[in-house]
């Protein structure tokens, strides 16, 4: 089996950079990344990721925008978006799945959560 | 007593019986080395992941450093690795002898705005130059400005306290800090006040 694209999307270096050493023990995965939703709308388009792994809160487009955008089009709506967000509140978390989006975490990440997500979306 | 008992379990339940025990016992030892190994691979992932943490902190100081943004870099670690939008960092200011607020997120400044030595916990880690859990000192008299306080750090340059960033309240997601989040706040209580510094001195050193 190939390695699993994944885009991963935020406007915080550190938050991708973590995500990142985090991943790299699991050797199947490739790591692509975005700044922002319109980055990441752009980046999904060009690259068809297996899964997107995306912040809320960032500049110049939102994760639930862009998720409804993704979400909306027919090249880009199959794929899974997880989206990340430091509000775990109930009304945030409803927003979310009215975005589209499947999945739902919370920051900071909990690595065994993520990659057991992760594995539940992909695979070993 | 009858027959069995006095000359014990016949010949061919002896091969049987012996035979599960071995199975039992395989199977314990099997279960065993599993545990083991389970044990050993957590504490390597342990390992891994609080590494992941400070190798993406200390590589946020340094780009920090180059652009000028130590403090905001601060906020985004505390912010992105350990869970809080309710970060202030303070700044010594030696000719007032008190600390002024340099950098926040989340947090009121007009009350927030300065601290002397010694007052409260925040200045006590100033005073002490030791960092200060609000959970391990739950006796400690807190004044109205930390009612929220989870912890207060100290940038100590070798004995030298150049500052102090201090959490307020955690993501509500976030229950209390964990052993990852202390050697995190262990890593900026030093490299932290380094790149501050670092930066101080650069941008003093462009001046005319």
């Amino acid at each position: 089996m190939g390695s699993k694209k994944i885009l991963l999307v935020d406007d915080s270096s550190t938050a991708r950079l973590v995500t990142r050493l985090i991943f790299s023990q699991k050797s199947n995965y490739v790591l692509l990344s975005a700044v922002d939703g319109k980055d990441a709308v752009e980046r999904a388009h060009a690259e068809k990721p297996d899964l997107i792994l995306m912040d809320v809160m960032m500049p110049r487009m939102t994760g639930l925008e862009a998720c409804r955008i993704l979400k909306h089009d027919k090249e880009t709506s199959k794929i899974p978006v997880i989206l990340l967000t430091t509000r775990g509140e109930e009304q945030f978390v409803q927003e979310g799945y009215e975005s589209g989006c499947s999945d739902y975490l919370t920051k900071p990440v909990n690595d065994t959560e993520l990659l057991d997500l992760l594995k539940a979306y992909l695979g070993e | 007593m009858t027959a069995t008992e006095e000359k014990g379990p016949r010949p061919e339940m002896q091969g049987r019986e012996g035979s599960a025990h071995e199975t039992r016992g395989l199977t314990f030892d099997a279960l065993r080395v599993r545990a083991q190994q389970l044990s050993l691979r957590e504490q390597l992932e342990r390992q891994h992941f609080l590494l992941a943490r400070l190798n993406a902190a200390s590589a946020r100081l340094l780009q920090a450093v180059e652009q000028g943004d130590v403090y905001e870099a601060v906020g985004e670690i505390i912010g992105n690795l350990i869970g809080s939008e309710e970060v202030a960092i303070f700044r010594h200011h030696s000719a007032h002898q008190t600390f002024l607020l340099v950098w926040s997120v989340g947090v009121e400044k007009e009350t927030l705005h300065q601290f002397g030595l010694g007052a409260g916990l925040i200045g006590r880690a100033a005073h002490e130059g030791t960092s200060q859990f609000r959970n391990r000192r739950p006796a400690t008299p807190l004044l109205p400005h930390e009612a929220s306080l989870t912890a207060c750090i100290p940038l100590k340059l070798d004995r030298e306290v150049i500052g102090v960033i201090v959490i307020l309240g955690l993501l509500p997601q976030k229950n209390g800090l964990e052993w990852a989040d202390f050697e995190l706040l262990k890593f900026l209580e030093t490299y932290g006040a380094v790149a501050a510094q670092l930066q101080n001195l650069q941008k003093s050193s462009v001046k005319p």
